[in-house]
């Protein structure tokens, strides 16, 4: 017999051990799966991405680390600065020549970007992008050569993005996070400011890229009217080239903004749980994994198996991979939930329909080490594998599982699959932090109320679809309806179908007018 | 060069059911490449995974092998687990992950087998008909998994081991996290000179070295010449060659002249009473050294003479940790050394293992009065 064995205190007694201790184990696994099979309410569970639109670290554009002397700069001699940017025409402005001057300026300059800075841009006869969509211009194919409709297309994809950039709370936030960087006394909490800064840095590049796009978008409008009033043929067939080209990369920009939030890009946990059922639900879970390791797979992430707990029979009972690689978590954040299976059991000797439940969780790996939460080891209850008997030089095994319990919210991690502990212990603990930065970012989410919208009714609990092989043959996602009738190609891990018509679906549906 | 057996058991005097039980081990194919040691002409394997990679095969013959191996190791079942505790198919299917990785150099072609590009060629440590050989001994054989493939991962580190040396147990890793604890607290125990008596793999050495530092000294004794090559090879992996000392001798004898020296003196000694041997896990009973593990009639004639010995051995204020057999040794030893030692040892503790079994007993020299 073997069991994980807790090391309570020095003075715990042997023989009375296991059988605590098979007790602590089980009743740890019911309690786990209350919380994230049975217990759609538990709060601590919903992840809140919305919230990743708001600690940004992610900006692509714009220096992680403004420099304090560049950040304490006064804000006036910045205003003149801005102001010209934010026009349509103004880029020649001699104000630049500060720029030149002084290499990281134009990154502190963005943080004086708020909602003032983006005031409407349009065209020298007075055209904006709403004003565009407003026109309700028929879009004909991208062959035509016409550029009403590569401009409306384009203007679209705009808005489609803006919408998904949660636009207007950007702006809001900015304008927020504009005031802290003013205050004198920010950086006496280091850490606080440089998580301002990064995020105002992030946000600001997210907001600049679109003001850019607009502002592209209204200047080839403007050349080919320029071009057409001149007659001038080679004008006009240059500029409807640059805006047939951003009509066709617009497709690639909206789906980057679906993938903005702060830890999109992080590389991440993927867990399944089987739900009640015996051999039939753990054969199900196992189809889940195997359908997110080809996935990821699929999507050139490298995958590695954590912990698995395998099925008396068949199949799994829970088991956790590692997903890395960039985006993992952004596109992987879509499939938390309950995943349902309907088919014919193999494991039912009267061949009878079977209905069977797997849940999903996924936690973000959370690439900079400063945001992670703080854990005490005192907080920790770590358990390691042995095998019964009387260990020591009577014991050759391999076995190196660890399991760790966070006392006070009661979270566990497992890791078995490394060649030692030292290895095994170093793992679960990543898997450990990983989910109480996830239980953190969600607490924070709550506290904002700006946060409560969008992904919040992800949770553990409530079923996102349903997968049926008998009667008919059918994948259907319950929260976007979004269909397929071939279930065997998503269990190969055909899931971006998916995956996207739930993103945009969330991200889409906010934000009307934004 | 192949490691002859003979050499390496000829000079110690070895019971006889395990001079059978070690012979009985067939000739292998499977041949390690060798390191020579500067101590003695015994030569320490290389591990699997440190090989050049010289072999190759196809992706199919790869697989055809994996098929084979999961089968063999799915058919055991709880089979070994019932009989002797051993391990279960889902342990050797783990295992034998492991093999495979150790013995393919480029990891990211092991998602392919099976999937496609059948001839495409696969560089190796070791040709497919060694594995083969290899599993059939895990299995059939219950040789332990860390001698087929030579390493055995111990706390943060990958030791080699071979047949003639204990392989390392995560439980005696505690010493060294016990040293960490004391050495923390006193500095001066941190620029000493410690000893690692019996240290077979060089695991306990090792692990202390790196934590005494480059002012820290250890000196690693064991009596079997093979244990004294491969701490020599670990110890020169990880590059502690200028640290650690490793000499050939049974316990205390080839350090008398650090005696009232020592800073700290760990060790864990052979400690299964002789009547338990013949019951022991297989791959223990039947393929690990004896003289590694039967500490004579009760299990103690080696941790008394630690205890006598660190008594005599360590200066004013250094620390003694050993490994025991359980809960009745430790206290068995504590007794001895409040009877016998305690006017010159002294503030005696037991302390359990991760999985709550008291381990190991420490205690301290007494400082001059």
């Amino acid at each position: 017999m073997s069991s994980f064995i807790r090391i309570s205190s020095r003075k715990s007694k042997v023989d009375a051990q296991s059988t605590r201790i098979l007790h602590l184990f089980s009743s740890g696994l019911s309690s786990f799966l209350y919380k994230f099979v049975g217990s759609p309410s538990h709060s601590h569970h919903i992840v809140s991405p919305s919230s990743l639109f708001w600690v940004g670290s992610r900006c692509r554009h714009f220096s992680h680390h403004v420099p304090q002397d560049n950040i304490l700069i006064s804000r006036s001699s910045f205003i003149e600065n801005i102001i010209p940017l934010c026009g349509s025409n103004s880029f020649g402005n001699t104000n630049f020549s500060h720029r030149s001057r002084r290499g990281l300026v134009f990154a502190s300059q963005i943080r004086f970007w708020g909602s003032q800075a983006a005031s409407e841009q349009s065209t020298s006869d007075g055209l904006t992008v709403d004003g565009i969509l407003a026109n309700n211009w028929t879009i004909l194919d991208e062959n035509e050569g016409d550029w009403k409709s590569h401009a409306t297309a384009v203007a679209q994809s705009i808005n489609l993005i803006k919408r998904r950039l949660q636009w207007r709370k950007l702006m809001v936030r900015l304008d927020f996070l504009s005031a802290q960087l003013d205050k004198q006394d920010l950086w006496d909490d280091p850490v606080h400011a440089s998580k301002v800064s990064r995020e105002h840095g992030s946000l600001a590049g997210k907001m600049k890229e679109v003001i850019a796009l607009e502002q592209e978008l209204l200047e080839n409008i403007d050349m080919i009217k320029l071009a057409r009033e001149e007659n001038d043929e080679d004008l006009e067939s240059e500029s409807m080239k640059a805006l047939l080209n951003m009509r066709r990369n617009s497709r690639e920009k909206e789906l980057k903004a679906l993938l903005a939030g702060e830890q999109d890009l992080c590389s991440c946990f993927i867990e399944v749980q089987s739900g009640a059922g015996g051999t039939e639900s753990m054969d199900w879970a196992a189809m889940v994994m195997q359908m997110y390791k080809s996935w990821a797979q699929g999507r050139g992430y490298k995958v590695t198996v954590v912990e698995e707990m395998p099925g008396e029979i068949a199949g799994i009972k829970r088991a956790t991979i590692k997903v890395d690689g960039e985006y993992a978590f952004g596109y992987a954040k879509a499939e938390v939930g309950v995943h349902r299976l309907v088919r014919i059991s193999p494991f039912d000797s009267n061949k009878r329909r079977h209905t069977s439940f797997a849940a999903v969780a996924v936690t973000p790996i959370l690439g900079d080490a400063s945001a992670h939460v703080q854990i005490n080891e005192s907080d920790l209850r770590i358990e390691r594998f042995r095998s019964g008997g009387p260990g020591g030089q009577h014991a050759n095994t391999t076995e190196s599982a660890v399991r760790i319990v966070h006392i006070p919210t009661g979270i566990t991690a497992v890791c078995q699959n490394e060649r030692s502990q030292h290895q095994n212990k170093a793992s679960a603990m990543a898997v450990l932090q990983s989910r109480l930065d996830q239980l953190e970012m969600a607490r924070q989410a709550q506290l904002n109320a700006q946060h409560t919208q969008s992904l919040t009714d992800i949770t553990w609990g409530s079923q996102i679809r349903s997968y049926v092989l008998h009667p008919y043959r059918m994948v259907k996602d319950v929260r976007t309806n979004y269909e397929v009738s071939d279930p065997d190609s998503v269990l190969e891990g055909d899931l971006d179908g998916f995956i996207l018509s739930y993103l945009s679906a969330c991200l889409d549906k906010d934000e009307d007018g934004a | 060069m192949k490691l002859s057996l003979s050499s390496v058991y000829r000079s110690s005097n070895f019971p006889a059911i395990l001079k059978s039980s070690a012979f009985s081990i067939p000739c292998r194919s499977f041949c390690f490449s060798s390191l020579s040691s500067s101590q003695t002409s015994v030569k320490a394997q290389i591990p699997l995974f440190l090989r050049p990679a010289r072999c190759s095969a196809t992706l199919h013959d790869l697989k055809k092998w994996h098929d084979w191996a999961k089968n063999l190791a799915s058919s055991i079942g709880l089979t070994f687990e019932q009989s002797d505790n051993g391990p279960d198919s889902s342990l050797l299917c783990r295992e034998l992950k492991w093999l495979l990785e150790d013995a393919v150099e480029d990891h990211t072609l092991l998602p392919l087998m099976g999937v496609q590009n059948d001839d495409k060629r696969v560089t190796m440590r070791a040709e497919v008909d060694e594995l083969y050989n290899l599993w059939n001994q895990r299995i059939h054989e219950r040789r332990p998994f860390q001698y087929i493939v030579g390493c055995e991962h111990w706390r943060d580190l990958v030791l080699s081991v071979q047949e003639g040396i204990l392989i390392p147990r995560p439980e005696t890793g505690h010493i060294v996290d016990l040293v960490s604890d004391v050495v923390s607290k006193d500095d001066e125990l941190k620029v000493g000179v410690w000893a690692d008596l019996g240290t077979g793999s060089g695991a306990l050495a090792i692990g202390i070295s790196r934590i005494l530092g480059t002012e820290g000294r250890v000196i690693a004794t064991d009596l079997n010449p093979v244990a004294v090559a491969v701490a020599a090879y670990n110890v020169k992996r990880y590059g502690l060659k200028e640290i650690i000392e490793i000499r050939e001798g049974s316990w205390f004898e080839p350090a008398k002249d650090v005696e009232g020296k020592l800073s700290g003196l760990v060790s864990n000694p052979p400690y299964i009473p002789s009547k338990d041997i013949s019951g022991l896990q297989a791959e223990v009973g039947r393929h690990e050294p004896r003289v590694a593990l039967d500490g004579g009639v009760n299990g103690m004639d080696a941790l008394l003479h630690l205890c006598d010995g660190a008594a005599l051995f360590l200066k004013p204020g250094g620390f003694f940790a050993f490994e025991t057999n359980g809960e009745q040794q430790c206290r068995a030893l504590v007794d001895y050394l409040e009877n016998y030692k305690s006017t010159r040892l002294c503030n005696f503790e037991i302390v359990p293992d991760f999985a709550g079994i008291q381990r190991f007993v420490t205690g301290f020299r007494r400082q001059a009065i």
